[in-house]
């Protein structure tokens, strides 16, 4: 069943289109993150979606029912703020029992539902303090408590872990996914962290300037983007410019400045489409230029030269940066085992399954 | 036992060189809030301190006062109904221009406090442009609206209204008081209502609360301290003022501020005067504090 539908909606704040034309299915329990850089509308939309925005144009569905002009307080939305917007004057345990006194829930059922969220949320013996007395991480998940104890019908969450260090994020990342499926509450999780999306999130939806550009399972999303802008966005990537020779299902064969290559591609576009194959840095392999092929494994037919221009330590790895040809530098990361050096002459290449084409724009 | 006092001299010069530091560093520091101490003895407590010690001379019918202590004043000042009466008339203008302030004053505030930049700075112009005219020459222009034969009179006995009193009468002076302190009132709140984060009124709305909900329990608590520090300003100002109920009220309005100077200048009664002063202040700082400390309690958790 569809728990969230965004049918071609649009916001327009005079001039400037903030969201434009989004249409968009959640279904029950399901945890969408949306990504995208800032100011691309993701805000805009959970504001929609919450009831403190309305549409220019376009409905807003919760299950069964419109609620495009129906008023915030009677959405069920649980919204949890990227600033957490606790009460200041209220302790957390009044704070927490908000939205239950707007309900109007007997007292001891008040006491007995914010005790077992509490519980959850590993926040108990902290009732009586005011937020400002909590830490961060304690304010997120009074601010998470607050909104799930309602039973919402479904969970927004505006950039929720970006005021929180990298170590504690990282901790939340995955409370957060817990908690989401113990409740079974469908979720809308915005955030312009790409890692967290990923990580999160059933499906991604990456908007730009108000579009939605892609919509899809992560792995969906990071091996096979339907745009360059997508490709970029989400994680490191090289583009190199290609043009379609030939298709065999979804085995493609391009042609480039660097020599033929072979991938594969989205139906659709067939021979003589321009396009980028676009290969993650952590799938192009390097080796000596000694004869030997690069990494010897069956899948690697795409072959070429360079040379390194620059590498950088990163611990696990070592991130390379390799001129192939004219005014085309790949990025490479690899083991630290066999190190390169800058102005080596390498060899580089990669498995066809790992490179994937992207037809440019203009189609 | 040489060595070990030879030490300690050691130790102790440097500590000595030390606070002799800390002694001059504070003997600066003392220097430069000389100044504002001055000019709050000067402005602040002198003139407070020699009506104290006024009220407290005999009265003279050919100079201020006779040196010779006598508390008369204050059992006069105490013992007399209409001095009361007058005190209660006082407050009870002070606290009716201060509600009537706070509640025009809270929805502009709350609009400035909301609004976006180049609309806050209009908005703040408009706020701010009476306090740039003189009280007496708006007091005047009151008077010109609403005397007996004034403008908004002559409107409505144009159209075939009875005319209304609006002047020498406690509705004028409550006018004219309104309109003179409500800058302070919306300065006032202003601040408080700008730093409520728009995010939390709108977290109470996800939460359940309709509009008046969400203003009550989350927004009204919030705004308090600019409730509770314009509520004084404006009540204090509203109580002390001379001109106002002066002109508007056409000696027909007696408050504490005209009482005190009419037993002055017209009755020659320094100490009397100076009595009543003291009495009337000293009630004010009382009314305040009870009004602080109540308030205090219902502002706890927040700000
Ligand atoms: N109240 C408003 N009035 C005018 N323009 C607005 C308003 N709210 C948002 N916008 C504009 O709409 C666009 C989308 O804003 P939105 O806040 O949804 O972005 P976002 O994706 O949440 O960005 P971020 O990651 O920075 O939070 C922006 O260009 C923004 O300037
Ligand atoms: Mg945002």
């Amino acid at each position: 069943m569809t728990a969230i539908s965004l049918r071609s909606v649009v916001k327009q704040f005079g001039d400037v289109t903030a969201v434009d034309h989004l249409d968009l299915d959640l279904a029950e329990g399901e945890l969408i993150a949306f990504l995208g850089p800032s100011g691309c509308g993701k805000t805009t939309t959970l504001r929609m979606i919450a009831g403190f925005e309305m549409p220019t144009a376009g409905q807003i569905w919760l299950g069964e029912e419109d609620v495009t002009w129906l008023s915030a307080e009677k959405r069920n939305c649980g919204m949890v703020f990227q600033n957490y917007a606790l009460f200041p004057h209220l302790t957390v345990y009044r704070n927490i029992a908000f939205g239950l006194e707007m309900r109007r829930v007997p007292r001891n059922e008040i006491a007995r539902r914010v005790r077992s969220v509490l519980e959850k949320v590993q926040l108990h013996g902290l009732e009586e303090r005011y937020p400002r007395q909590l830490s961060g991480g304690q304010q997120q998940r009074t601010a998470l408590a607050r909104a799930l104890v309602i039973n919402p019908n479904v969970l927004l969450l505006d950039e929720p872990l970006a005021n929180l260090d990298a170590k504690l994020r990282e901790e939340m990342r995955f409370y957060i996914r817990t908690l989401q499926q113990e409740f079974g509450i469908t979720t809308i999780y915005v955030t312009h962290d790409q890692s967290e999306a990923l990580v999160l999130a059933d499906r991604v939806a990456v908007m730009m300037g108000g579009m939605l550009q892609q919509i899809g399972t992560p792995e969906d999303l990071y091996r096979r983007p339907e745009t360059a802008k997508v490709a970029d966005f989400v994680g490191l990537v090289n583009l190199i410019p290609v043009r379609m020779k030939e298709r065999c299902g979804a085995a493609i064969a391009c042609e480039s400045t660097l020599g033929p290559l072979e991938g594969r591609g989205p139906d659709g576009p067939g021979a003589e489409a321009e396009g980028w194959l676009s290969v993650r840095p952590e799938n192009l392999h390097l080796s000596g230029t000694d004869g030997a092929a690069a990494s010897g494994t069956d899948g690697t037919v795409n072959q070429m030269r360079g040379v390194v221009r620059e590498r950088a330590y990163l611990g696990s790895l070592i991130d390379y940066r390799v001129e192939v040809g004219p005014a085309l530098t790949l990025r490479i990361q690899g083991g630290a085992e066999a190190p390169y050096h800058a102005g080596d002459a390498v060899a580089v290449g990669f498995a066809s399954a790992d490179a994937w084409f992207v037809p440019s724009e203009e189609g | 036992m040489a060595t070990i006092r030879r030490g300690d001299g050691g130790l102790a010069l440097p500590w000595a060189r030390l606070s002799r530091a800390a002694a001059t560093r504070r003997q600066k520091a003392f220097l430069l809030v000389l100044p504002a101490v001055a000019l709050l003895l000067l402005f602040f407590i002198l003139p407070y301190l020699y009506l104290l010690y006024i009220s407290v001379m005999t009265q003279s019918h050919n100079a201020k006062y006779i040196t010779r202590f006598t508390l008369a004043n204050y059992a006069q000042t105490i013992g007399d109904l209409f001095i009361w009466r007058v005190i209660f008339h006082t407050l009870r203008l002070g606290v009716i221009t201060t509600v009537i302030a706070l509640v025009l004053s809270y929805p502009l505030a709350y609009h400035l406090a909301r609004a976006s930049s180049v609309m806050k700075g209009l908005l703040m112009m408009l706020v701010l442009t009476p306090l740039l005219v003189g009280v007496v020459i708006r007091t005047y222009s009151w008077m010109i609206l609403l005397s007996d034969t004034g403008l908004i009179n002559s409107l409505l006995t144009s159209w075939g209204v009875q005319p209304a009193h609006l002047m020498y009468n406690d509705t004028g002076v409550t006018i004219g008081l309104v309109h003179i302190y409500i800058p302070f009132m919306v300065l006032s709140l202003a601040g408080p209502l700008q730093g409520i984060d728009p995010d939390i009124e709108r977290a109470a709305r996800s939460l359940g609360a309709g509009a008046w909900q969400a203003f009550w329990r989350v927004t009204w608590p919030l705004s308090l301290p600019g409730v509770v520090s314009g509520s004084v300003l404006v009540f204090v100002l509203a109580i002390s003022s001379y001109v106002i109920p002066s002109l508007l009220g056409g000696f027909t309005v007696i408050t504490v501020p005209l009482l005190a100077i009419r037993t002055i200048t017209e009755l020659f009664n320094w100490p009397l005067g100076s009595a009543l002063t003291i009495v009337f202040f000293a009630l004010t700082v009382v009314i305040v504090w009870l009004f602080l400390r109540l308030m205090s309690r219902a502002m706890k958790g927040a700000a």
